[in-house]
């Protein structure tokens, strides 16, 4: 592909470029390819290629681009069910949501088609409850400026949406690969460039000389909801946004004094013990009994027997006793 | 008359060998329970905090009753070699005391363990661990054992909490009261720890990202060495009894045909 051809046809579209809007974008990226002639493509292909950005940087060869063709593709079916925040994988954050916080995808790949090269932008991160959809669920005002509500103003997000943060664009062509979270080298910047916690600062809320925008802890057992919005640094105009998320709830604790702890039936060994030892015990006795009860019997025999008999006699009737027992 | 002479004196060979073995196993019951009482893994601040340490009460009996058995089995050898009828009585007698010592060890034992569920340590666990000064000395002793060995457990162990870390997630306790969820969804020392004892990343360990925090459940380290010790004194005891029951009821057949 001659890189100077093309980009004398695109000054020719840079009077109408400062005047794009999002959703005229496809519009004029079909005509844009119009204008360069059919024998400068390689293939017929790469012509859904340039619907994405990040497919003009590349092309070299056919292989990469059909590579590339398949995931733009795909993106483009995509698009529209992904427009919402999700909640971090969980297989890799499993305490997600907890009682206070909850943990958002960064918006990967989700305003590609509204950025612009050589801009910067920011990422809004809005919050509200999602009781407060009845009341009011803008986030932009009148002149499509980002709405600047806090935690405070906003009661927790109970009168509408709140602020909690901004960030930068993530890089959509070099998202975090999360298997490099075992590295604990890379460890940190996986887990900062692929998340973000909602309700990360405790402090920020009573620390008086605090300046930033403030994630206070949510409050457990509600449900809220999210949506990222593209602001354009140098306008301060809100480009994209998403959808409202998925009703996210945090969880609910219960309390400890309603644990039960009776250990319930008795087990097996210890009825086997208490029920032989029992029985042994009895018998001791009981032959104990007998035998200080046969050796009384036993003397009172003999004493009687020496009143009336001879002592030879007597011991002549005593070896034998001894003998047959 | 050499017959009766020779069963005489097998049966007195035999009461002989059967107090042998009553020592033995005295000396080996008092070794026993002194190494249950001593406490290798640490687990009795628990027990105490359950107020219901009686497997602890049964070794310490099983100690005296070892030393007992031991000092009844020598006077019983003689008594059956000198054929003395006093000497019999009061050896069957003090016997016969040692016997009920040592069943009530055993049932104690046994019994008591029966009471050493999941519920019971995870219900403790969740109201003393780290809590704040409060009530009686009594109370803040017990906390403070409590903390110390859970602490222990799970530096030793790689473990965290009863069944899981989720215990921390899902119950209130003291815990929850001084640090906040945000913070600290779970103890410090639930998380993987370096060789400094700090979280080798505390973010991933926040999060539950498996390799930076404990998965596992403590019950295992803590009801393995309870059960061991509840049964060896619980089924040890019992063996003993079966066979001192036997010499007993030999030794008073005994004691019953010797002339004075």
């Amino acid at each position: 592909m001659k890189q100077g051809s093309y980009s004398a046809r695109k000054e020719n579209l840079s009077v109408e470029a400062a005047t794009w809007y999002p959703e005229d974008k496809l519009r004029r990226e079909k005509k844009r390819l119009l204008l360069i002639a059919p024998e400068e493509l390689p293939s017929k292909e790469l012509r859904i290629c340039f619907y994405r950005n990040h497919c003009l940087e590349k092309g070299s060869s056919m292989c990469s681009c059909c590579v590339v063709l398949v995931l733009c593709c795909l993106g483009l079916l995509s698009a529209d069910q992904s427009l919402k925040p999700q909640l971090g994988d969980f297989q890799f954050a499993t305490n997600n949501p907890t009682l206070t916080t909850v943990a958002l995808e960064k918006p990967f790949c989700m305003f590609d088609s509204s950025l612009y090269p050589n801009r910067s932008y920011a990422i809004y991160l809005y919050v509200m409850k999602e009781s407060a959809s009845t009341i009011s669920s803008l986030v932009t005002d009148e002149s499509s400026k980002p709405l600047g509500s806090t935690f405070q103003q906003t009661s927790g997000g109970q009168l509408g949406p709140y602020n909690a943060a901004f960030f930068d664009v993530p890089d959509c062509a070099v998202p975090p690969r999360l298997p490099d979270v075992g590295d604990m080298n890379k460890a940190p910047d996986v887990l900062t460039q692929y998340l973000f916690r909602v309700g990360d600062d405790g402090t920020c809320l009573y620390d008086p000389n605090f300046l930033g925008v403030c994630n206070p802890p949510l409050v457990p057992d509600t449900t809220y909801r999210f949506k990222y919005v593209l602001v354009d640094n140098s306008e301060g105009i809100v480009k994209d946004q998403t959808l409202w998320s998925d009703p996210i709830k945090t969880r609910r604790s219960k309390l400890p004094m309603k644990i039960d702890t009776w250990p319930g039936q008795r087990s097996g060994g210890m009825t086997v013990i208490t029920s032989i030892l029992s029985v042994l015990v009895f018998l001791l006795l009981t032959g104990f009994l007998a035998s200080v009860f046969s050796a009384v019997m036993g003397s009172e025999d003999a004493s009687a027997e020496t009143k009336g008999a001879s002592p030879t006699v007597q011991q002549s009737e005593l070896r034998p006793q001894l003998g047959s027992e | 008359m050499a017959k009766t002479e020779n069963g005489v004196r097998i049966f007195q060979g035999l009461l002989i060998l059967g107090n042998v073995v009553i020592g033995m196993c005295g000396i080996a019951l008092t070794a026993e329970c002194i190494y249950f009482v001593s406490d290798p893994h640490g687990l009795y601040p628990l027990l105490e905090a359950t107020e219901n340490d009686d497997i602890y009460a049964a070794a310490w009996i099983g100690i005296f009753v070892g030393f007992a058995l031991l000092a009844l089995s020598i006077l019983g050898i003689i008594a059956v070699i000198k054929s003395n009828r006093t000497l019999l009585l009061v050896y069957i007698i003090l016997m016969l005391i040692t016997f009920a010592f040592e069943m009530a060890s055993c049932i104690t034992a046994a019994t008591h363990r029966d009471f050493l569920t999941p519920n019971l340590f995870l219900k403790q666990m969740l109201e003393r661990y780290q809590k704040p000064d409060a009530g009686n000395n009594n109370d803040k002793w017990m906390s403070e054992g409590v903390t110390k060995t859970w602490d222990k457990l799970m530096l030793q162990n790689q473990c965290c909490g009863v069944q899981g870390p989720s215990d921390w997630q899902e119950y209130t306790s003291a815990f929850r009261m001084t640090y906040s969820d945000a913070d600290f969804p779970w103890p410090h020392n639930c998380c993987v720890l370096d060789s400094r004892g700090s979280p080798i990343n505390l973010d991933g360990c926040k999060l539950g990202v498996p390799g930076f925090y404990k998965s596992n459940g403590c019950y295992a380290a803590i009801s393995g060495p309870m059960n061991r010790q509840a049964w060896g004194v619980a089924w040890f005891g019992f063996a003993i009894l079966c066979w001192t029951f036997f010499v007993l009821l030999g030794t008073m057949f005994y004691w019953s045909r010797i002339e004075y």
